[in-house]
């Protein structure tokens, strides 16, 4: 068993192996301080910069987001109403339209049934006089045949007169 | 002298290791450690080697001496392995110490089983490193959400680091530290579970390895400090002129203190977990040969449970302390590089820091 500690004990410092590990760490640490590590702590500092302004960014786009989202919100509810006022409107109109054409249509019908009655009437007046003209003249007509066979026109068309008059109280 | 004064302190230290650890079992184990036919070798297990065992085999490390014979030339001299050293003539064993014939060993540059996993702890950052910029060059990552357990892994402890140990800790100037950090954090994170393997060694186990990365915090903190650092050691403010010269031994102290402590409390983190792994498990081993194999058997069932606990406790203590130590980096870091109102809270959290 060999120590290599030049008096065998585990406290002794040894001079050549401290010399070994000295020149390790100094070539070790100058090559990381140089070397291995400043690019290793750049790109983790460029990524937390990057993560810590991304996240800054998406908060500011949340925060944009939501205030259109809100607008949108809004725009929908006052276009909504306005719909339904529309949508009201319109129904509103349609009734006042129907019930105008319809009332309309009841005074046509109206104006027509009174038409109808009053051409009626007035059919029936002519009728009447050319029937009481028509009458009159048959009447005439037999009265003179009469007359001509029997005798006294006067007397006759008198008695022919009273009796249409008659006829025209009836 | 002061290796003399050393050895002495190891051997109490020992002893006392022993002590605890063992009980009643500590004098035997302590005897047997000196001879080779003992059962279980806790020494050899937690202390650095001249080899590097890989599937089972141990491949000899070569050995790089810087030595001065007995004329007083200064010689390199490097060996493929420790028997080609000895096989040389110039180089004797002695207590396991590779010692020169003539003359006197100055340095020994010898690879090492604890350099072996130190480059392996660094090798393995590394590679992960090289992946994750690759990944990061690709865009997958950087553009992208990362993808894959490793690169989300690699983010987890790089985003610990620096935003909860960097940040916190070195306010507006943690860029210029995160790498320093990251590095410090993750290869004493790799050291450390590697050691979890049975085969391996931790490096961290290791004073020497514990020291030098403790003198790297050390060095990092006085160059990164300001006048305000410097005022606060060598004339503290706000206090009377007698208490300021009394202040400067203090806080010449308390500088050295910290890298200190660092160190020892890595170290015997890192240490004492493999002991204790060790010498229960070395019960076993024990128990069979003081009351034979029906008291091992009943000592395996204890030994076993125990040992299988202290595992899960040593993952957590692997990535604990590695943090501890970075994070203590980061604040004595912090304190230096502050350009602070004189207000004196930041010393109580020293204090506060340094009890953990």
């Amino acid at each position: 068993m060999l120590y290599l500690l030049a008096s065998g004990g585990l406290l002794s410092f040894n001079t050549g192996f401290a010399i070994w590990i000295a020149i390790s760490l100094v070539v070790f640490l100058l090559i990381m301080m140089k070397f291995a590590m400043p690019p290793i702590m750049q790109a983790l500092e460029g990524r937390e910069t990057k993560i810590r302004e991304s996240l800054e960014a998406a908060e500011v786009a949340l925060a944009k987001a939501e205030a259109i989202s809100k607008d949108n919100e809004k725009a929908l509810r006052e276009a909504e109403s306005k719909a339904h006022q529309i949508r009201k409107e319109a129904m509103d109109d349609a009734e006042r339209i129907r019930n105008e054409r319809v009332a309309k249509a009841k005074d046509e019908a109206e104006q027509i049934i009174e038409q109808a009655k009053a051409d009626i009437e007035q059919e029936k007046q002519s009728a009447l006089v050319t029937l009481r003209k028509e009458v009159a003249n048959l009447a005439i007509q037999s009265a003179t045949m009469i007359l001509d066979a029997e005798l006294d026109v006067e007397k006759n068309q008198k008695l022919v007169d009273n009796y249409i008059n008659d006829l025209t109280k009836n | 002298m002061i290796r003399q004064t050393m050895t002495n302190y190891l051997k109490f230290f020992y002893t006392l290791l022993f002590v605890v650890l063992l009980g009643s079992a500590s004098s035997y184990a302590a005897d047997a450690e000196k001879e080779s036919d003992s059962p279980i070798d806790i020494m050899g297990t937690v202390a650095d080697h001249d080899y590097f065992t890989f599937f089972g085999k141990k491949l000899y490390l070569p050995r790089l001496f810087l030595w001065e014979n007995d004329l007083g030339e200064l010689k390199f001299s490097t060996y493929s392995s420790t028997k080609k050293a000895i096989a040389s003539g110039e180089f004797i064993d002695i207590d396991h110490v590779i010692t020169p014939v003539t003359g006197h060993m100055v340095i020994d540059f010898s690879l090492t089983s604890h350099l072996i996993y130190f480059w392996f702890g660094l090798g393995a950052l590394a590679l992960l490193v090289m992946f994750a910029g690759s990944r990061y060059k690709k865009g997958i990552g950087s553009d992208t959400a990362p993808r894959g357990a490793i690169q989300n892994l690699f983010e987890i402890f790089y985003e610990f680091i620096r935003d909860e140990v960097a940040k916190p800790n070195l306010g507006d100037k943690y860029r210029t530290y995160v790498p320093y950090l990251f590095t410090m954090f993750m290869s004493i994170a790799f050291m450390n579970s590697f050691g979890l393997l049975p085969w391996a060694a931790t490096a961290t186990a290791d004073i020497t390895v514990t020291a030098v990365l403790a003198i790297f915090t050390f060095l990092v903190t006085q160059f990164s400090g300001t006048k305000d650092h410097w005022q606060h050691i060598f004339w503290f403010p706000g206090v009377p002129l007698g208490v300021k010269f009394l202040m400067i031994p203090v806080e010449l102290i308390g500088l050295f203190t910290k890298p200190f402590a660092l160190a020892i409390r890595l170290f015997a983190n890192m240490m004492s977990g493999k002991i204790m792994i060790i010498a229960i498990l070395g019960l076993i081993f024990i128990f069979n040969e003081m009351y034979g194999n029906i008291a091992a058997y009943s000592v395996s069932v204890f030994s076993v449970v125990i040992t299988s606990i202290l595992y899960i406790l040593k993952l957590l203590v692997a990535i604990l302390q590695a943090y501890i130590f970075t994070l203590l980096s980061a604040v004595f870091i912090g304190m230096a590089a502050e350009e602070h109102e004189h207000d004196h809270k930041h010393d109580e959290h020293i204090h506060a820091d340094l009890s953990v």
